[in-house]
């Protein structure tokens, strides 16, 4: 089914690319009244008529699919009611309606033919033909993944519609133009030729503006649906563009030959036979440039590379942060890096000097593949398949807790109750630096598969996938808490690291909320109290609860103890206003509890939601530390959803 | 008599299309397409006022003066003055977001039904925000 609807896609893609690129290369090549030229005129039009119905055709086979897909079901290709639905109700199927009405209209107008004797009315009608074309392709754009980007919508639309109108200057005009070389390289076609060296002249240059910007579309697709080289290499998306990138190389390269060897010899006293090769040149260079519209097909079916979940297919990765964690591997990295520059620099010089060029080309090259040689191997880091995969719970106080459970069953008696190892074997820390720096795909594999060299056990069969991520948000949790120790009651400005984990605030039986919701919007001070210890301190937030809330904090009291009847324990003089916690405080108490282990805790959590200061015993102060906060000029960016 | 001359050549024939074309669609945006903007405005206008009449007419079924609205919602206590009621609430539809907020009481014997802590359902009643009292309470 998927390479049917792949077929049909890209047959709908290549009659509408090249009916736009017909009539392309037909105005570009320009009017003439040789007779070679005009019959050829005739063939590319007669061609293009059929194209445009195959466009149809196939447009229409498209929608039945889309339709059966939409539905789920087979039979709903056939019943008009789903279809009217899927064309008028939905948004591709209203775009589907803009261009096949348009490619209905081109087709009436190219099945009159008028008479186009005259210039004018040639130009007038082959510029239509032109316009109705490109207006068509050009809307494929309004129903393709770009305009699923939010936001930015209108920039994606705009840089796929560039990418649709290159492809079909350049893509389109090969074959007339394949087809007006062969003619006049023929011996009747003799006196068409000067017109299709001309024909081929303008065509070389626009096909160059054409490449340029379809590179540049290209790479900007690429940034905004790919966004990392895992997503390259590791999603089907990736991997497509990948291979339309292979088979755009030997098309550049034949482009070149054509545009450097071929097109100077066209004028030439073997101006026949170099018209010939460059006519099978533009035919090879066409067919190859099909195969890039069904990889284009391909890559509308697939799923956007950002999102699906990227397997890693090498061994190793490089990893910068080597340098911090081994020091001996600094120099080498320098020497490696130097070498490289030199390399490139004599590179660079062997194109500004005459000679020896071939030998400074030699060592350059073999000095940068020394450099990176030894700059680059200290680097090389074991990698897994699950490397960049991004954990689909976010860094969440229940996700944490349940982690915590987890980790206490079956990890704890081999690594310590705190990850830093147990009594009878010692693992290195899950604390250290080197343990947070690893992706969370990574520690998701060695969870998943273990380490057998060292004696670590797989726990697929033990612990769902679920769990398993969730020990892994709770290791992430011990190596912030480990870090933490050195963060207390003062704000350290423009120092924002430690990700307050998102937690749940539920009030009574009210629509709970979420600490991320304050993002952008106050600070949070997270008081974590047991009565009735913390009594003092809470009538003393109560009374400056009005202070702390006009300056930007909402203070968010959690009890350390069973909660229902918290609001009622706190009692009614004087009144506590703030938000108070009165389910689901466990995880909350057993995750900021990891940062601050006491019976009463505080934390300042900016606008970005980034904790600041911690209060670990009490509190107070807080309204210096707030206006700090207040003061702040360039915010962090907002952290992670996810741990990674 | 000779034809030729009264027909107009191709090249005539798709600009004037080509022009029809274009002042048909932008004179269409311009009439329609603003008109339809108009009508969905007028549509969310209309919605809105129902809704009002809607809290207008319970409030009157309840004895309310003529122009006050009624609304309903869903909170905890958070304190209790004689008149005056602090409420953590939900979406009040039509009037506010949810936080917390403090309410007039209408009947100082509120504060013998309800204790701070008490999730409840309310009745408020006014004409706007500020003057939007609470008139009636239970348990939630």
């Amino acid at each position: 089914m998927r390479l049917f609807l792949l077929a049909v896609l890209w047959v709908h893609l290549a009659s509408s690319v090249l009916p736009m690129g017909a009539f392309f290369m037909l105005v570009l090549a320009g009017y003439s009244r040789i007779s070679t030229a005009r019959q050829w005129d005739q063939t590319v039009v007669a061609w293009s008529r059929l194209l445009v119905l195959v466009a149809i055709g196939s447009g229409i086979g498209w929608l039945l699919l889309r339709t059966a897909g939409f539905e789920n079901r087979l039979q709903a290709a056939l019943e008009p009611r789903a279809v009217w639905h899927a064309v008028l109700d939905t948004w591709p199927g209203l775009v589907w309606l803009a261009r096949h009405g348009l490619l209905v209209v081109l087709t009436a107008f190219l099945a009159m033919r008028a008479n186009v004797a005259d210039k004018r009315d040639w130009i007038a009608a082959r510029g239509e033909a032109l316009a109705l074309a490109a207006l068509a392709l050009v809307l494929m754009s309004g129903s393709s993944h770009a305009a699923a980007i939010t936001p930015g919508t209108a920039l994606a639309v705009a840089v796929d519609a560039t990418h649709l109108l290159g492809t079909g200057v350049w893509v389109g005009a090969l074959m007339p133009l394949a087809l007006l070389l062969r003619a006049a390289s023929r011996g009747a076609g003799a006196d068409a030729r000067p017109y299709a060296v001309r024909a081929a002249r303008r065509f070389s240059g626009a096909a160059l503006i054409a490449m340029l910007l379809l590179m540049a579309s290209g790479v900007m697709n690429a940034l905004v649906q790919i966004e990392s080289l895992a997503a390259l290499v590791g999603t089907t998306h990736g991997r497509l563009l990948l291979a339309k990138l292979a088979v755009l190389v030997p098309i550049l390269g034949l482009a070149l030959m054509n545009r450097t060897r071929i097109l100077p010899a066209l004028s030439g006293s073997a101006g026949r036979a170099a018209m010939r090769r460059l006519a099978a040149f533009v035919g090879v260079e066409a067919g190859l440039a099909l195969v890039l519209l069904a990889l284009a097909g391909a890559m509308t079916l697939s799923t956007p590379a950002r999102h699906d979940p990227p397997v890693w297919p090498f061994p190793f990765r490089l990893s910068l942060e080597i340098l911090t964690d081994v020091p001996a591997t600094r120099w080498r990295a320098w020497l490696g890096s130097q070498l490289a520059v030199v390399g490139l620099v004599v590179l660079i010089a062997s194109f500004l000097v005459s000679r020896p060029r071939a030998l400074m080309r030699a060592g350059a090259l073999a000095l940068v593949a020394t450099g990176a040689g030894v700059g680059l191997l200290p680097l090389v880091v074991d990698a897994y398949p699950t490397t960049y995969r991004r954990p689909p719970l976010t860094y969440h106080a229940t996700s944490i807790a349940s982690g915590m459970a987890v980790y206490r069953e079956h990890c704890a008696a081999c690594h310590g109750a705190t990850g830093a190892g147990g009594e009878t074997s010692a693992p290195p820390p899950l604390t250290s630096p080197s343990t947070s720096r690893r992706h969370a795909g990574e520690l998701f594999w060695l969870v998943t598969h273990g380490i057998p060299q060292r004696g670590m056990p797989g726990f697929a069969e033990r612990l769902g996938e679920a769990q398993r991520w969730d020990v892994i948000n709770f290791i992430r949790a011990l190596g912030a808490a480990e870090g933490s120790k050195t963060l207390e009651g003062q704000v350290e400005l423009d120092r924002a690291w430690l990700v307050a984990p998102d937690v749940s605030i539920s009030v009574g039986p009210l629509a709970p909320g979420v600490l991320r919701d304050y993002r952008g919007r106050r600070m949070v001070l997270l008081v974590l109290y047991t009565l009735p210890a913390s009594r003092p301190r809470l009538i003393e937030l109560a009374r400056t609860y009005d202070v702390l809330s006009v300056t930007g904090v909402e203070v968010i009291a959690v009890p350390t103890h069973r909660a229902a009847d918290a609001i009622r324990e706190l009692g009614a003089s004087p009144p506590v206003l703030f938000p108070v916690v009165t389910d689901g405080e466990r995880d909350i108490v057993a995750t900021y509890g990891m940062f601050a282990p006491g019976a009463h805790a505080e934390f300042l959590i900016d606008r970005q939601g980034y904790i600041r200061a911690i209060w670990r015993a009490g509190g107070g102060g807080i309204q210096a530390q707030v206006e700090k906060l207040n003061e702040e000029k360039a915010p962090a960016p907002f952290p992670d959803d996810h741990v990674h | 008599m000779n034809m030729g001359r009264l027909v107009m050549p191709v090249w005539q024939v798709i600009l004037v299309l080509n022009l029809t074309l274009a002042v048909g669609l932008g004179l269409g945006y311009a009439g329609w397409g603003r008109r339809a903007e108009a009508l969905d405005r007028e549509f969310e206008a209309a919605r809105a006022q129902v809704e009002r009449l809607e809290r207008e007419r319970q409030a009157c079924t309840t004895g309310a003066r003529a122009g006050q609205q009624q609304w309903e919602g869903r909170g905890v206590v958070r304190a209790i003055y004689p008149q005056l009621l602090v409420i953590t609430h939900e979406e009040i539809r039509g009037l506010l977001p949810a936080r917390t907020t403090s309410f007039r009481a209408v009947s100082p014997t509120f504060h013998e039904s309800v204790q701070v802590g008490d999730p409840i359902r309310f009745s408020l009643r006014g004409t706007v925000v500020d003057d939007a009292a609470v008139v009636a309470v239970e348990l939630w």
